[in-house]
Formats: C-alpha cells, structure tokens, sequence
C-alpha cells in the first residue's frame, strides 16, 4: 500500500471486512435467544425472554450502526495532515496536521483479531478536560494498520529529504516481557468485589432465562438461618472475595498475556512500545521525546509482597485513562519494576540515588494533623451525644480512628523522600501508595513553595513543580525550609536566580 | 551532583516580589467572604430556628462557621493585603498570595501559555481585576489577585507580548 504524497491524495475507505464483524455480531447476538427457544424449550413468551431479546436488540442495532459508519467513513493522509470525514446525518470532518501526532496506537477486539483487523487510534497529545478526542479509525486491515503507523511516526520532519535514508531500519530491543507469576498482584483489591457482583449478577440473568434460579439455588445450599447473621456474612464476604479474585485474575491474565516492553529505535526516534493481550490485543507506542520521567508506585497493603505499579511521566497520555497507557508494566514485583526502570533511563538511574530525608518536623507536622482530623467526628458528635439524640458510647468510638491516624501519619513520614539526581529531579512520598517520581529538570514549568502556619513554627516547606506531564505537580511535602529555596533553585535551574537574595544563587550557576 | 547536596548547604532566601496589590482589595475580599460565609451560615441558623430536631446536630457547625465567619471578614482581608505581592521580569512571573498557607509561585516567560485579565462581579465593583498566567501545566497557573484593572490590563499586554518571543510549544 502506498499514501500518494500530494495534496489531491485519494480518499480511502476502513476495509470492507469491518461489515463481514457487523453480519457476523447480528448472527451471534440472535443466537441467544434462538438456543434457548429451541434447545431449552423456553416458551417464546417476551415476559420470559426478554433478557436475550433486550441482547438480540442490542447487537443488531450496533452493526447495523456500524454498517453506517462504514459506509460514511473516509480518511486521507496528505503530505501535510491526515483528514476523516464521518457522520450520517451530521457530516464531521477532523484534521489533524501531522507535525502534530504524538502516538499511533493499535488495538484489536477479539473479533477484530479474527477478521486481520486493528483500530487505529491517532494521538496529538491532547490534554484532558479539554474535550479534545484522538483521531481513531476504526478498523483498518492490519498491514494497512502497519503501515499508517509506519508512516506517520516514521515521517522525516520537514526540512529532511527522505530519499537519504536507509529504508525502516527498526531496531528493537526488548525490555521486560509477560510472567505469569504477576497474577498473584493482580488478584487482590477492593474491585474484586464489584467483578464478584458483575459477574453472578450476569450468571443468574443468564441462567433465569434458561428457566434455573441461582439465587434459589444458593439459599438451598446452606441453612443461613442457623449460622447468625454474622457467619453468614462472612461466608458471602469469603465467596464473593474469592469468586472476584479469580475474576481478576483470569482478567489479569487475558488482557497481559504475551505482554512486551520493548524499546523501539527508528530514523527519526526512539518509542517505548508495549503490546499485549490474548484476546483483545493492545498496542502503544510512547515517544521518548515526550517522556519527562519515571515514576514507581507502592500500595500500602501490599507493600510486604513488594507490589509495584510503574508508569512512565510523559505529555500528551492520559492519566484517568482505565487503560491505563502511561503504564509501561503491569501491576507486578518491584524487583522487576525497578530493572525495567534502570535499563528504560540507561547509565544514570535517578529512581536508585539516594534521597535526602525529611526533617523530624515533618513527623511532627502529620502527628498534629492526625489528632486534629480524628477529634472533629467526636467534637461534633459532643452535643448530640449530651443531650441523647445518639448514644453516650459514639463519640468515644468516633474517637477510634486516633491510633490509626496516628500510625498512618508515621508510615507517611517514613515515605518522604527528596533529591536532584542528575537532570532529574526525585520526590517520594505517599500514604496509600508511596509513589517516587524522577521529573526531568528542564521539564519544570512554574515552581511553587507553600508554607502554612503550622509549617513555619516547625521550620518546614512544602516545594512542588509543575510540569505539562503526567499528574501536573510533583511535590517535595515538608522539606527543612532553611533548604527549601535551593532545592527549589536546583528543581528548575536559573528559574529563581533574580528573586534569590546573596551571591549564593549565581555561584551555583 | 549527590542527592545529599540539597539538603542546607547554603541558606537561600527569596526576597518578596516588588509591587503590592491594590489597598481596595481589602474591601472586596471583606465583601466576597461576607458573601460566601453568611449564606450557610444564615441557612443554618434558618434552619434551627423553624426545625427543632436538627437543633443538636447543628449547633456546633453554627458556632464553628460564625468563628469562621468574623475570621474571614476582621483578619483575613488585612492579613492577605500584607502577603499579597507580584512582580513581572523579562524571564518570569513572580507572585506570593495566601493568607494562613502562604505560596510564592515562580513561572518562566518562555512556558507561558495564556495571559488573561479576568473581572468578575464584584471585583468590577471595586474596579478590580485579576491577572491569570498560565503554563501547559494544569496546576501551574498563576493568579495575580486584586491588582487595578488597567495595571492587569497593561500588565497582560506586555506579557503577551515578550512570551510570543518564545519558541517551542511550550511543554
């Protein structure tokens, strides 16, 4: 395939094979229902049907919306922009220059995979909030796929003539790859719950329609009325728990398996590429020219097993994104987190330095905020409490909460961390996740130091900077405040040296 | 360069920015926190006075928010005209503002992104205006509070006018 290089370059349709999904989506989504009407002998009743015609309905609509969208559907690339027109009714035409694409992503459903489909996701970096979308196509044939990537993030820039160049001389160096020991930090957490309610919530409509009662099926099984209502709460806890952790870990495994993290070397750049899935496949592609840093996450519960979650600090990915495309590891052992992180930044890894801690006062600072924060439930709570509208014992319970503060307020003090390291700048703190970031000095775009009361009687500083990438600010909390200001000084050189007062500020350079 | 080197090998200070704010901003922020603090406050004690039940709970909240109240309107106006400072230099935007937190924010000319001159209703009363400096950062805004509205107005211009001298995107 080529892309005609002028102006008046041909218009081109998504493949064909897309309306081939949407005939095969309709058959299977009849299917359902036929199934249960002729082998299960369900009466064709809509009262009793309705679950599989409400799934019928749903997929014959979707494809022959589809079908439309094909059919309305086309794009161009020119020498200077890609183009897509789209829309039935509402005729929408985007353009996007191509000096201005930051990322070209694939993904593939399962039934994309079958067809030799991938949807093209074009990326210009856009920022959140704005209500700028990418550019998606979907679906193109998977070479056609290969070589609009090729294409737009191989593009010489404008001034290079790409005549000299040796032909897609790639080279790919493989980082990290899928171990399927990683499921066991992928099983646990509080969403366990709501996969466990997903999924028996979608076994017992199934399984209704089919004429079989889960929900009786269930109670028939154990006398719960004999256990208490406490047992059986923890039994339904315990089930649900364990029914929703091997639905994350199936999840876990579907959606990871055949993951790769390799670096890509192409004529114009560098990319962090990840791929992965067994089913739905998933490719993204992160331009190292972007990347601003590194940072490692630690949950707090699971810290004893050294769980990681490791996500790179770049502009132009989304952080709230539920795929979470800044991650270039899966959730896993941070034993593996941290020798990706050292061979992603080479030679100098600013993650490994040692970090400067924090002043007792920092301590100090969260033990007050602690006790503060565990007395207002029982302050507030006082006068109800007195004049009886709730029991005398509540506001002493309320008070519960003061030693858990009080341990939290110590395990986030332990978690501080500051230092510049190299060209980077290296922050660590975090309660529930202790998260320490690498931010790239020339990165920093506007520096802040906050102090409060509470702050000045202690002698503390709280420094951050703010970048374009990742989560906007990377904070420095409670810092002596004696060295507040040079570390913010060294945090974005130059930045500061005509408000600094002395000779210190230019002698640093 | 060591990590450990941050750590108070030298005492920097930063000296406070060069201009003031407007004194009519002490007013404005009296009548803005009048505002915002008396209609909870009123809703509250409405609310205690024509409902008998919620009389326990809310008592405290009613004391709690009336100390607030006189707080925001007898101290901290006075208190943030005294923080409240700005300068403007060829390389960077310099503000401090706050009252019980205090922040001084730094922002480089060459990453500024938009300057706007904003006024709503009632700093247009007063005949004030606020000067907004932004930066590709989603948290890196600078808000330059109480200032007369041609000094914002004037002082937006320039600004806009040196940072279309930078190059770059600005991220």
């Amino acid at each position: 395939m080529t892309f005609a290089g002028a102006d008046d370059a041909p218009w081109r349709r998504l493949s064909i094979r897309v309306i081939w999904i949407d005939v095969a989506v309709s058959v299977l989504a009849l299917m359902p229902g036929g199934i249960a009407v002729i082998a299960f002998d369900v009466g064709p009743s809509l009262r009793e049907l309705w679950p599989l015609a409400t799934v019928a309905a749903w997929g014959l609509v979707s494809a022959v919306g589809d079908a439309i969208r094909w059919a309305c559907t086309s794009y161009r690339i020119t020498s200077t922009d890609i183009e897509r027109r789209t829309g039935l009714f509402v005729r929408t035409s985007r353009t996007m220059h191509r000096d201005r694409v930051r990322s070209v992503d694939t993904s593939a459903k399962l039934r994309h995979r079958w067809a030799g489909l991938r949807v093209v996701t074009v990326g210009a970096g856009q920022q959140t909030g704005v209500g700028e979308s990418a550019l998606v196509l979907d679906a193109l044939s998977k070479t056609d796929a290969a070589a609009l990537q090729e294409l737009l993030l191989d593009a010489p820039t404008a001034h290079q003539s790409r005549e000299d160049e040796a032909p897609a001389a790639e080279r790919v160096a493989i980082l990290a790859s899928f171990d399927p020991r990683w499921v066991v930090y992928n099983m646990f957490s509080v969403w366990a719950y709501l996969m466990a309610a997903g999924l028996l919530w979608g076994a017992f409509w199934l399984l209704s329609s089919l004429g079989i009662d889960l929900f009786g099926f269930v109670a028939e099984l154990v006398d719960w009325d004999s256990l208490g209502w406490l047992r059986a709460t923890a039994i339904a806890l315990a089930g649900g728990g364990v029914i929703g952790a091997i639905g994350l870990g199936v999840n876990f495994l579907l959606g990871y398996g055949n993951f790769v993290l390799a670096r890509v070397h192409t004529h114009s750049g560098s990319y962090l590429r990840t791929r992965r899935g067994v089913l739905s496949t998933r490719e993204v592609n992160r331009d190292e020219s972007r990347m601003r840093g590194m940072s490692i996450g630690e949950p707090l519960l699971w810290r004893w097993m050294g769980m990681a979650d490791t996500n790179v600090i770049t502009t132009g990915l989304d952080v709230w994104d539920t795929e979470e495309p800044t991650a270039i590891l899966p959730r896993g052992p941070i034993s593996v987190a941290r020798r990706t992180v050292a061979e992603v930044f080479g030679s100098a890894n600013p993650l490994s330095s040692p970090l400067a801690r924090h002043p007792r006062a920092a301590l100090r600072r969260r033990l007050w905020w602690a006790t503060a924060l565990s007395w207002v439930a029982p302050f507030a709570l006082a006068v109800p409490a007195v004049t009886g509208a709730v029991a005398a014992w509540v506001p002493w319970a309320a008070l519960a909460v003061w030693p858990v503060a009080l341990t939290g307020a110590f395990i986030a003090y332990r978690a501080l961390g500051h230092g510049v390291s190299g060209d980077h700048l290296v922050v660590r703190s975090g309660l529930l996740s202790r998260t320490t970031s690498a931010l790239r000095r020339d990165a920093v775009s506007t520096i802040a130091i906050r102090q409060s009361i509470l702050q000045r009687r202690l002698g503390l500083c709280t420094v951050s900077a703010m970048t374009a990438a990742g989560w906007s600010a990377y904070e420095a909390p409670d810092i002596s405040s004696r060295g507040a200001v040079a570390f913010a000084a060294q945090a974005a050189p130059g930045l500061l040296d005509d408000f600094v007062d002395g000779e210190a500020a230019r002698d640093r350079g | 360069m060591n990590a450990a080197d941050v750590q108070e090998s030298s005492e920097l200070r930063l000296r406070p920015p060069a201009r003031r704010v407007e004194r009519r901003a002490i007013s404005w922020w009296m009548l803005r926190n009048a505002v915002a603090c008396g209609v909870p406050l009123a809703a509250l004690i409405v609310a205690m006075v024509l409902w008998e039940p919620v009389r326990a709970w809310f008592l405290m909240p009613t004391i709690a928010l009336a100390l607030v109240l006189v707080a925001k309107v007898a101290v901290e106006p006075r208190w943030r005209f005294g923080v409240h400072r700005w300068e403007i230099t060829e390389r960077a935007t310099y503000a401090r503002h706050g009252w019980l937190v205090v922040e001084q924010r730094v922002a480089p000319t060459t990453r500024i992104q938009t300057v706007d001159a904003v006024r709503g209703p009632l700093e247009q009363i007063f005949g004030l205006s606020t000067l907004r400096v932004t930066t590709a950062s989603s948290y890196g805004a600078i808000a330059i509070r109480g200032l007369d509205r041609h000094t914002a107005e004037e002082a937006a211009a320039r600004l806009a006018a040196v940072a279309e001298l930078a190059e770059g995107d600005a991220t």
